[in-house]
Parts: structure tokens; sequence; C-alpha cells
């Protein structure tokens, strides 16, 4: 944590990237939806295009989620947007769990 | 053409992101943390990161790593991250109970009777 006492509760650079990149990047990976819209258009046999426009197309939709996020800081008061927050990623959880779950156990599994 | 094959990626994976349970985890975070540009910086690598891991294994990626497993992870990361900041609220509020006062209108929750 670098001595700038500006706030107090800042969390240090390179642990908010670490944090979001991995939540992100596990999150991401197992979505087989966009992987598979992504391969269709790979089969136009130019997969550096692909590549490039997709990255492109990710990264304006972060930029497009940090600013709604910090839009939302704005009109929001804090405690409220982190308990609007908290609520959203634990549903999110739950969801990507039961996802996971399902498909690891199908129903049939469980009836038996 | 490759601008037009460019130009339709671009549009179907952008599209495809709207509203997409990533970018809904990227808004919780960026309006909770102070560090907007580490938020952008961290989701936008470890999106073109596991773009460019699921171009490289094709259609196999299921067969090379354990998705599903994966997906726990990052569930259970989910879960982890939003009850921290729903502890942090309650924290928050409690130390200032007159700015909670102005949300009583949207607050759905009522004491249990």
């Amino acid at each position: 944590m670098s001595s700038t006492p500006e706030t107090p509760a800042a969390t240090s650079w390179i642990t908010v990237f670490l944090s979001t990149a991995t939540t992100v990047f596990l999150a991401e990976l197992g979505d087989k939806t966009q992987l598979a819209a992504l391969l269709l258009s790979a089969q136009s046999g130019r997969p550096v295009v692909v590549f490039v426009g997709a990255s492109l197309a990710l990264i304006c939709s972060s930029l497009v989620g940090v600013l709604l996020g910090r839009w939302l800081s704005t009109v929001m008061p804090p405690h409220q947007l982190e308990r609007a927050a908290g609520i959203l990623m634990v549903a999110l959880g739950l969801w990507l769990g039961r996802q996971a779950v399902l498909h690891l156990a199908p129903l049939h599994l469980l009836n038996t | 053409m490759p601008f037009a094959l460019l130009a339709s990626t671009f549009a179907t994976v952008f599209l495809a992101e709207l509203g997409d349970k990533t970018q809904l985890a990227i808004v919780s975070i960026s309006g909770t943390s102070n560090r907007p540009g580490a938020v952008f910086a961290g989701s936008a690598f470890a999106l073109v990161l596991a773009s460019l891991v699921g171009a490289a294994a094709g259609g196999s990626l299921s067969s090379v790593i354990p998705t599903d497993g994966l997906q726990l992870a990052a569930s259970a990361g989910f879960l982890i991250i939003g009850t921290r900041l729903i502890l942090r609220s309650g924290a928050d509020g409690g130390e200032a109970p007159a700015a909670t006062t102005e949300a009583a209108g949207e607050d759905a929750e009522t004491p249990a009777p």
C-alpha cells in the first residue's frame, strides 16, 4: 500500500486489478454461449481478424460496465450501492453455481 | 473483405456481452471500488485472455479444462465478493444511521414481525 493518505480505505491498484481479472476470467471462461458464437465466426478462416474484433468488443463492453458503475456511484449513496451490488453478486454466484452443479450432476442422476 | 468480418465479429460479441453476467459483475465491482482504472484494466485483460484461450482451444475447450469446475470457482468468488459488499454496507449503515432513513423508500426488506 502506498503512502498516499487521500483515501484510507483504498485498496492497492494491483489488488483490484488481480481480483477483477480473476473473477471475470473464471466467469467468462465457463461461458459456452459466447465461445460458441466466437467459434462460429472463426470458421471464416480468418482467426486473427475474428480475435481482434472480439477483443475490441470485449474491451468496449467492459468499458461500458466500468462507466455504468462509476455513474451509479455518483447517483446512489455508497452503502445502498454496496448492498445492491452485493445482492447482485450473490444472486449471480448462486445462479452460476447452480448452472455448474446441474451440468456436473444432471437432474436424472439426482432423481434416482 | 476483412473489415466486414471485423465489424460483424465486433457487433456480435459486443451485443452478446451487453447485460451479460460478466458485465453486471464489472458494474458491481466498478461502482463499489475507488479504482476504476484497475477494474477496467483487469476486466479487459481477463476478457481478452479468456477469448484467446477459447479460440486457441477451439471446440475441445471443455475436454482441455474443467469448465464446470471453473464456473463453480467463479460462483464461489461472486458469493464471497457479494457477501463482503453486503456486510460492508451493513457496517456503513450502522455507522451512519441518519443516511439510511432517506433510503427507506427503496428498502424492500422490512424487519421480521
